[in-house]
C-alpha cells in the first residue's frame, strides 16, 4: 500500500509457493478443529440441516469477497462491495415493479455494478494509494442514488416490496432445491465460480498478470501488461460480483432492503485476510479466501450457537485478525528496507 | 525531504492543501445564508457549534495518524469515542465520581492508552495499519454493546446544560478551541517535523536519523488526545451515554479528514484542513436539511457525501499539483 512495505511482498514471493500452501493448510488446519469445537459444544453442528445453512450463509460471503480478494491481490481494497449489494438488492424489485421481465431485470442490474466497479478502478488507479477512500465515497453515492431512485412515488423509503420470481428464490433460498436434490442451488454455483477462478489465476494471462503487478510495478511493466487495465477490470469483477451478490440476497430474503449489506463492509475484508491473502497485493488467492470464508462462517455459527450476540461476535472476529495477519503478513522491520 | 521542501509544499504555488475545503466552506456558507438564515442567529449558531464540535475534533483525532504514513486511517475513531461515552457513564459517573478534573482526566487517558495500544501493535507486530484499526473497530464496536446494552446513563450536573446550545461561547467551544491550541503548540516542535518527514518517507526519516517508531507511537498518542476530546464534546452533546452511535462518526470522520486535503498517503495534510471538512459535511448536511426532499432527504445527503468526497479527493490531487501516491 505503501513504498515502505513492498519490499515485504516481494520477500513473501519468494518463498511464495512454500508459504501459500503453509497458509492453506493452517487455514484448513482452524477448520477441522472448529468444526470439532462446533460439534462438542452445539447440538446438532453436524447435522444435514445446519451444514446446509453454513453452506449457503458462506456462499454469499464467498461471492461477495471475491472481488475483494482480486482488489487485495493489486494491494487496493473494495469498500463499495457492501453499498452496491444494498443497491443492487432494492432496485432489482423495482425493476421487476416496473414490469421489467426479471431475466432483462436482473441483467440491467449486473451490468449497473460492473460499471459501477469500473468507474472505481479507473478512479482508484489513477488515485494510487486511495482506492479505501473512493470506492468509499463511490459506494454512499450509488446507495444514495439508489435509495433515491427506489423511493421516488413509494411511501417505504430504504425498503421495497414485489414479487421475487420462483427461480431466484429457489436459488438461494434455504429449502431450495438443485436437480431435485435438497440444498439450493446458489451452493453448487459458488463452487463452480470458485474452481473457475483458481484455474483462472494460476492458468491464464489475467491471473498472472494480476500478481506479476501486485508483486512489482516495474516488472509488470516491463512486460508490458496495462495496469490500468488490469484496475478496471478487477474492480469492474468486483462490482459485478456484488451487484449479483446483492440479487441473489433478494431471493434469499424475498424483499429488498438497503442495508442489507452492511454486514459485508467490513467481514469481506476479514475473509480475505483470515484466509491468508495479504492486503499489500500479490500474495494470496481465492482458494485462501474461500478457506477464510468457512472459517468465518463455521466461527459465527458457533459463538450463535453459544448464545453470543451479533456485537460479541464482531469482537471475536476483530481480535481474530491481528494475530492471524500477523501468521502471514508481516512487514519487515524498518532498518531492513533501506 | 527537508523542512524547506515541506514548507514549499505546504505554501507553494500550487495553493495550500485545505484550499479545496476552505473554497466549499465559502460557497456553502453564501448558499446557507440565502436558503436557511436561521444559522446566522445567536441560536442557530449556537446549535450548530454543539453538533459540529464532535466531528471536527474526531476528524483532528484522525490526522496525526494520517500524516505518519503507510496508510493508515484509523477505522476505530467511532467505536472508541463510543467507548470512551460508554465508561465514562457507566465506569466513572455511575459511581459517583464526577469531578471535571476526573472526567477529562479520565476520557484523554484512556483516549491516549488505546492509541499507545493500536499504535504498538502496528510498530511491534509489524501489521498493517488498516488492519489494526479494523480490528479495533470490531472489538471496540463489541465491547460497546457489552458494556453498556442500550442507550442509558446520565452526566454530571456541570456537563448537562452542554447540550442546550443556548449561547455561542460554550464550554464545548472551549473544548475545540483547547485542541487547536494544543496543535498549534505542537506544530511548532521539532517532534511535528519529525512525524511529517515519517509521512512522506519513512525510509528516508529513518536514514536520518529519526527514531520512525517513536514517531509513529507519538501520532497516536497525540490522535488519542484528541479522540478523548471529542468523546468529552459527544458525551456534552448526548448527555448520556450511547454505545452505538459513536461508530457512525468513523466514516464521516474520514470523509472530513479526506475533504480537508489530508492525503492518507501520509506527509501531507494538517488539522486545520479536518476543522474545514468537518464544517463543510456540516453545512452541507444543513444546506440540504434546507430543501424539502421528504422520505428521501437521508439519501440525498448520502449521495452529496459521496459525490464531495469522490470529486474533493480529485479536485485535492489535480489542484494542489501533488503527485498521486506512489506504492
Amino acid at each position: 500500500m505503501t513504498a515502505a512495505l513492498r519490499p515485504a511482498a516481494k520477500q513473501a514471493s519468494v518463498s511464495g509457493a512454500l508459504s501459500r500452501n503453509r497458509s492453506i493448510a493452517i487455514g484448513l488446519g482452524v477448520l477441522i478443529v472448529l468444526l470439532v469445537i462446533g460439534a462438542a459444544l452445539v447440538g446438532n453442528f453436524l447435522a444435514a440441516e445446519n451444514l446446509r445453512s453454513m453452506l449457503l450463509l458462506a456462499a454469499f460471503l464467498g461471492l461477495a469477497s471475491l472481488g475483494q480478494t482480486l482488489c487485495a491481490l493489486l494491494g487496493g481494497l473494495d469498500l463499495s462491495i457492501a453499498y452496491v449489494i444494498g443497491a443492487a438488492n432494492i432496485l432489482l424489485p423495482k425493476l421487476i415493479n416496473l414490469g421489467l421481465p426479471p431475466v432483462l431485470a436482473v441483467i440491467v442490474v449486473a451490468i449497473g455494478g460492473a460499471v459501477i466497479g469500473a468507474v472505481n478502478g479507473l478512479l482508484s488507479f489513477r488515485l494510487q494509494g486511495q482506492a479505501l477512500i473512493v470506492t468509499l465515497g463511490v459506494g454512499f453515492a450509488v446507495l444514495g442514488g439508489a435509495q433515491i431512485l427506489t423511493s421516488l412515488g413509494s411511501s417505504f423509503a430504504g425498503t421495497v416490496y414485489g414479487v421475487v420470481p420462483v427461480w431466484l428464490s429457489n436459488m438461494a433460498a434455504i429449502n431450495g432445491t438443485t436437480f431435485g436434490l435438497h440444498f439450493p442451488p446458489i451452493i453448487l454455483v459458488w463452487l463452480v465460480i470458485s474452481a473457475g477462478l483458481i484455474m483462472i489465476m494460476h492458468r491464464s494471462w489475467f491471473g498472472r498478470s494480476l500478481y506479476a503487478l501486485g508483486n512489482s510495478r516495474l516488472a509488470a511493466s516491463r512486460l508490458l501488461i496495462s495496469e490500468l487495465k488490469l484496475w478496471v477490470a478487477v474492480y469492474a469483477i468486483s462490482g459485478l460480483m456484488a451487484a449479483i451478490t446483492g440479487v441473489l440476497l433478494l431471493g434469499f430474503s424475498g424483499g429488498g432492503f438497503a442495508d442489507v449489506g452492511n454486514p459485508y463492509l467490513f467481514t469481506t475484508v476479514a475473509a480475505v485476510v483470515i484466509g491468508g491473502t495479504s492486503l499489500l497485493g500479490g500474495w494470496g488467492g481465492y482458494g485462501a479466501t474461500v478457506i477464510g470464508t468457512l472459517v468465518l462462517t463455521v466461527l459465527t455459527t458457533i459463538l450463535v450457537g453459544i448464545g453470543l450476540n451479533y456485537a460479541a461476535q464482531q469482537a471475536v472476529f476483530g481480535l481474530l485478525i491481528v494475530p492471524v495477519v500477523a501468521l502471514y503478513a508481516r512487514s519487515p522491520p524498518i532498518r531492513m528496507q533501506i | 525531504m527537508s523542512a524547506a521542501v515541506l514548507r514549499t509544499r505546504r505554501f507553494g504555488l500550487g495553493g495550500t492543501y485545505y484550499g479545496v475545503a476552505v473554497g466549499l466552506f465559502v460557497v456553502l456558507l453564501v448558499i446557507s445564508a440565502v436558503c436557511g438564515p436561521h444559522l446566522f442567529t445567536l441560536d442557530g449558531a449556537a446549535g450548530a457549534i454543539i453538533v459540529v464540535v464532535p466531528l471536527v475534533l474526531a476528524a483532528m483525532a484522525l490526522t496525526p495518524i494520517a500524516l505518519v504514513g503507510r496508510g493508515s486511517v484509523d477505522l476505530a475513531i467511532g467505536p472508541l469515542i463510543g467507548f470512551l461515552n460508554v465508561t465514562l457513564v457507566q465506569v466513572l459517573i455511575a459511581n459517583d465520581v464526577t469531578s471535571p478534573v476526573a472526567v477529562i482526566a479520565w476520557v484523554i487517558a484512556v483516549g491516549v492508552a488505546y492509541q499507545l495500544l493500536q499504535g504498538a501493535i502496528i510498530v511491534f507486530v509489524r501489521v498493517a495499519p488498516i488492519i489494526v484499526t479494523l480490528s479495533g473497530y470490531l472489538v471496540l464496536s463489541g465491547v460497546n454493546l457489552v458494556i453498556m446494552p442500550k442507550p442509558s446513563g446520565s452526566v454530571p450536573d456541570w456537563m448537562s446544560d452542554w447540550g442546550s446550545g443556548t449561547t455561542v461561547f460554550t464550554p464545548v467551544l472551549l473544548v475545540l478551541v483547547i485542541g487547536l491550541v494544543a496543535w498549534l503548540l505542537f506544530t511548532r516542535t521539532a517532534f511535528y517535523q519529525h512525524l511529517r518527514l515519517t509521512g512522506a518517507d519513512e525510509r528516508m526519516a529513518y536514514a536520518s536519523g529519526v527514531q520512525t517508531n517513536l514517531v509513529r507511537l507519538g501520532a497516536h498518542a497525540i490522535g488519542g488526545f484528541f479522540a478523548g476530546l471529542a468523546a468529552l464534546a459527544y458525551t456534552g452533546l448526548i448527555s448520556s451515554g450511547d454505545p452505538t452511535q459513536g461508530s457512525n462518526y468513523t466514516l464521516s470522520a474520514i470523509t472530513a479528514l479526506v475533504l480537508g486535503g489530508t492525503s492518507i498517503g501520509g506527509g501531507r495534510g494538517g488539522i486545520i484542513g479536518s476543522a474545514v471538512g468537518a464544517l463543510d459535511m456540516y453545512l452541507i448536511t444543513y444546506v440540504l436539511s434546507t430543501f424539502n426532499f421528504g422520505i428521501v432527504s437521508g439519501f440525498v445527503t448520502q449521495l452529496a457525501f459521496g459525490t464531495v468526497l469522490v470529486v474533493a479527493l480529485l479536485s485535492n490531487i489535480f489542484l494542489t499539483g501533488g503527485k498521486a501516491t506512489a506504492r
